[in-house]
């Protein structure tokens, strides 16, 4: 190693060395970035999430149809319902939807067949529980009737805001031929 | 401390107990203070490195426990302290639970010849600063110990690193002290400290070229022997999890921490002693007292701020490689240091006393480097406001 | 893979008769510095190291056999998986293997959403590439700051599909979300503050002495050992080999935009090494920025996503397209028999060769060059094992 080098060697350590510490020293009069989660946030975090957020899943299950779609599209198979048609009445019993969340992978594949809006995914994220059989949400009390969505407007004042929101989650979906841009 | 130590037998307190059992009583007092304070000193340096670093990562440190996580260093150790004490079946277990003893008396041991102020020292040896470098090489026996008792390799390895990182670096450390014993001509650490001023330049430091350089050959040689980063190959975190301390948990492992925080200490007490003026303070009041604990705050301040910086180097430098930081020592350190010692020598002879101009034009030369610093801090900061404006959630 | 046929120990006789050995040492499954689950048994001299040896398969999830049960769309969201550090390029190779399957085409529209998610993937991969290469060299602080920028990333991406790490974004035919009202001006105003910030980066770390004295001449991969071992990506770059899937065989709208493609060029050391494929990734990062702004700034009217039939059936027949994932070139390969599950799907990605190829390049490096050429060669372990 000649002498160039081995000056040049030492004045290349000392100055990288000095900008490194540069930056690092200005480093010290910026404002931190960590966001004091959970208790010294200034709004919750849950209402600062986008719309679009996948979170814990959620169902409506007055604006359910029982049409299955998402159980069908479920890749792991964690949407479990059971709906049969009643033969008199001829209408949609829904006696049992559980969604595992333990499974669950937070994919959307399931809200986005739904024609309702019913199942969606919810800005909540803090599912963190003891037990494993709690993370299975049973959305289903007691056998009910599906929802049989009218040809009209939705008139019935409870059904309606609730609708109102499924149809809006829906519509953040992009859908074939759909030409409105969105800027 | 021995003049303290007489006053209370002959007039003090124990008047009239047999001197060795007085002797034994201050001495055991004494260590008691001056290792609560290190463990107190090693707890907080520890806190305040989370936090240094945090600062410079754009994240806040822990703040949490306590105000400003003020005590997360005593959460941390009661955690330390209350956690099973693990020794591997295959390992050597005498030695293994001997090895943070050892490093510990090595480290502790050097607390004797620390000046905390003008008579604040517990022994002021004639031989102080070989004292120091002396007994902190029991530091090394210490950490190859537990490599080796570990049975572990990743240990092992950790542990021979280390042996031969701090063998090779005292070498320069101990020449840079050298250039700077050749102006005083006392190893005693309140000799040497006496011998400069309070005025930063008659500092050591500024006093000629070449204690310029020996500072940060010494400063250097010493961050490589308390294991620090760019040094700090014997605890890469990545490759060998902990290095020679993979092995311990709980007391023990918390015993080689603290080691190693309060080394950091030493390193600042060293630079202080040697090149930083000590504890000079001007002489502002009659008040022995008062001049005392000046003196005291102004050792300790100055101290803590070459911690600071060495924890400033360590969140900023990546760590060398084990053939490069040989070759950093033998290459470049000892020749740099040796022709260094030439030329203060040099120095020495034509200037037996010193020369003023000389003092004054590198404490010139130290402050315009600062200030080139501070503006390339400013440039940095200009050029990266717009990073400085967001607010996540809003 | 069983460490049973390997070598024992070789030992060795000195001329004054001492016996020397090799040390076996286990960098195991779980190690901070393997990227993921990754083990080497390493046959090492003192520090040199004789031998590496890869032992992979601690994450493979048999994600190509579940793509035979859950269906063409149901299998999106295992894409992701595949490399979660850089999601939205698994998903258009997915889909794009089905497209050239069924011989669907993508709207316009869609094909530049599905680049501007892209770029901002191999971005955000890119940060935690070089952030965590610093990392293992010792240096924490560019870490944190490469992380603090792919937050960012990652709440752009949140706000555009969803999610922050597994991102279903895209679909067979297209995307599934259109940009929301506000992301053009959003991420433009992330991409300018940005891109200062790779200069400061560098300064902090790409030329510092020490780092480039870690990092030059160590693990140099030739031009030629790096195509026959079938490199891909940044490590084939950084030999000077100038191939990018993106150039070399275009898909997408990528042909519509001007970027360049960097190569290695030796500038610290030799050609090939490691300090070469750390700052081909750094300047990736700048090109991705320019086709962002270019993206960003030319995306047409009209729908994202083509009509794709909700069970789909491909007709029989198979697919090999290639993308270029932020590790290279990642080859999705779907054989198709007519049913509504495909037959056979493969991946083939980029740190599988990296991984075969750390064996031929650790011969006389020291321990601690090892994790460094890990961290370089940019290998993550759900790539290597899927």
């Amino acid at each position: 190693m000649g002498l160039g080098t081995y000056v040049r060697n030492i004045r290349e350590t000392l100055g990288t060395i000095f900008e490194g510490m540069a930056i690092t020293a200005s480093h010290f009069v910026r404002k931190p970035f960590t966001i004091q989660y959970p208790d010294r946030t200034e709004i919750r975090v849950q209402d600062s999430l986008p719309f679009r957020y996948r979170g814990l899943l959620d169902v409506d299950l007055e604006i359910c149809t029982g049409c299955l779609a998402c159980e069908r599209a479920c890749p792991i198979d964690c949407i479990v319902i059971d709906a049969e048609k009643d033969k008199q009445t001829k209408e949609m019993i829904l006696k049992r939807f559980d969604i595992d969340l333990a499974k669950c992978m937070y994919c959307g594949l399931c809200s986005e067949p739904c024609p309702t809006g019913s199942i969606h995914h919810t800005p909540e994220f803090e599912g963190a529980d003891y037990s494993l059989e709690s993370l299975v949400r049973r959305y289903v009390k007691a056998p009910v009737v599906a929802y049989k969505p009218p040809k009209g407007p939705e008139n019935d004042a409870d059904v309606g805001p609730i609708l109102a929101r499924g149809l809006r989650y829906l519509d953040e979906f992009a859908s074939p031929g759909d030409p409105k841009a969105r800027e | 401390m021995q003049q303290f130590a007489d006053y209370l037998l002959d007039e003090g307190l124990l008047a009239g107990m047999p001197k060795s059992l007085g002797y034994v009583l201050v001495v055991a007092f004494f260590a008691f203070v001056l290792l609560n304070f290190i463990m107190l000193v090693a707890g907080v340096t520890s806190w305040l490195e989370r936090r240094v670093w945090a600062r410079i990562q754009s994240r806040i440190g822990p703040n949490r426990v306590g105000p400003q996580g003020a005590i997360q260093w005593l959460a941390d150790g009661i955690k330390n302290i209350m956690k099973e004490d693990i020794v591997p079946t295959a390992a050597d277990a005498p030695l293994f639970k001997l090895a943070p003893y050892l490093a510990m008396i090595g480290f502790f041991g050097a607390w004797a010849c620390v000046p905390f102020g003008d008579g604040l020292i517990v022994a002021d040896l004639n031989v102080g600063v070989l004292y120091i470098t002396a007994v902190t090489g029991l530091v090394v026996v210490g950490i190859l110990m537990a490599g080796w008792a570990s049975n572990n390799k990743w240990a092992l390895l950790g542990g021979i690193r280390s042996a031969a990182q701090i063998v090779s670096y005292e070498i320069p450390a101990a020449i840079a002290v050298n250039t700077v014993i050749l102006l005083t001509g006392t190893l005693s650490m309140q000799g040497i400290i006496r011998a400069q001023g309070w005025a930063p330049w008659n500092w050591f430091l500024f006093d000629n070229p070449f204690t310029f350089v020996a500072f940060f050959l010494f400063f250097v040689a010493l961050l490589a022997e308390g294991n620090r980063t760019p040094f700090d190959l014997p605890e890469a975190e990545s490759e060998l999890v902990a290095g020679a301390f993979t092995e311990y948990s709980g007391l023990r492992s918390l015993l080689f921490f603290l080691v190693e925080w309060g080394n950091l200490y030493i390193v600042g007490a060293l630079c202080t002693s040697l090149f930083l003026g000590g504890w000079q303070v001007p002489a502002f009041t009659d008040n022995g007292f008062l001049l005392g604990l000046a003196q005291f705050v102004v050792f300790f301040a100055k101290s803590y701020f070459l911690v600071f910086v060495a924890m400033w180097i360590r969140a900023t430098l990546p760590r060398v490689r084990v053939d490069q930081l040989m070759s950093v020592c033998w290459k470049y350190l000892v020749p740099i240091s040796f022709v260094n010692l030439l030329g203060a020598m040099l120095w020495v002879v034509a200037f037996p006393n010193g020369w003023l101009p000389m003092r004054l034009g590198m404490f010139l030369f130290g402050v315009m480097t600062t200030l080139y610093f501070l503006m390339r801090v400013a440039f940095h900061l200009r050029r990266a406001r717009p990073l400085m404006t967001w607010n996540p959630i809003a | 893979m069983s460490t049973n046929a390997i070598d024992l120990d070789i030992v060795r006789e000195h001329p004054q008769g001492l016996e020397t050995e090799e040390m076996t040492l286990n960098m195991g499954p779980q190690h901070p510095s393997t990227h993921g689950v990754l083990r080497f048994v390493v046959k090492a001299d003192g520090e040199v190291m004789r031998r590496a040896i890869p032992d992979i398969g601690y994450l493979h999830r048999s994600i190509e056999k579940i793509a035979e049960k859950v269906g063409y769309h149901g299998f999106m969201p295992y894409t992701d998986r595949v490399d979660y550090v850089s999601a939205m390029q698994c998903n258009q190779g997915w889909a794009m293997a089905c497209e050239a399957l069924a011989g669907i085409t993508v709207p316009r529209r869609g094909e530049y959403c599905r680049v501007i998610a892209c770029e901002f993937g191999r971005i955000a991969s890119h940060l935690l590439s070089v952030g965590a290469t610093g990392m293992d060299i010792g240096a924490v602080t560019p870490f944190t700051h490469a992380i603090r920028e792919r937050e960012y990333i990652n709440d752009i991406l949140e706000e555009l599909c969803g999610a922050r790490l597994t991102f279903n974004f895209m679909r067979i035919g297209g995307c599934a979300w259109d940009l929301p009202p506000g992301f053009t001006r959003r991420a433009i105003a992330f991409l300018d503050r940005f891109e200062p910030l790779i200069d400061e980066f560098n300064e902090l770390i790409s030329f510092n002495k020490i780092y480039v004295e870690r990092l030059a001449d160590v693990a140099v991969i030739p031009a030629e050992m790096a195509i026959a071992y079938n490199l891909v990506g940044p490590n084939l770059r950084g030999s000077g080999v100038r191939y990018d899937v993106r150039k070399d065989a275009p898909y997408s709208v990528y042909p519509e935009f001007e970027f360049d493609v960097p190569v290695g060029t030796g500038e610290r050391g030799t050609v090939g090494d490691s300090y070469d494929r750390y700052m081909v990734r750094m300047r990736e990062m700048k090109e991705s920025c320019k086709i962002l702004r270019q993206a960003l700034a030319g995306v047409p009217e009209g729908p994202v996503v083509a009509k794709v039939p909700r069970t789909f059936r491909p007709p029989a027949g198979e697919a090999y397209v290639r993308v270029e994932a932020s590790r290279g070139d990642m080859g999705w390969f779907v054989v198709s028999d007519g049913s509504a599950f495909p037959y056979r799907v493969h991946i083939r990605t980029g740190s599988f060769a990296a991984m075969a190829v750390i064996e031929e390049i650790s011969r006389g490096l020291m321990i601690a060059d090892l994790v460094a050429v890990i961290a370089t060669l940019d290998i993550v372990a759900p790539e290597v094992d899927r």
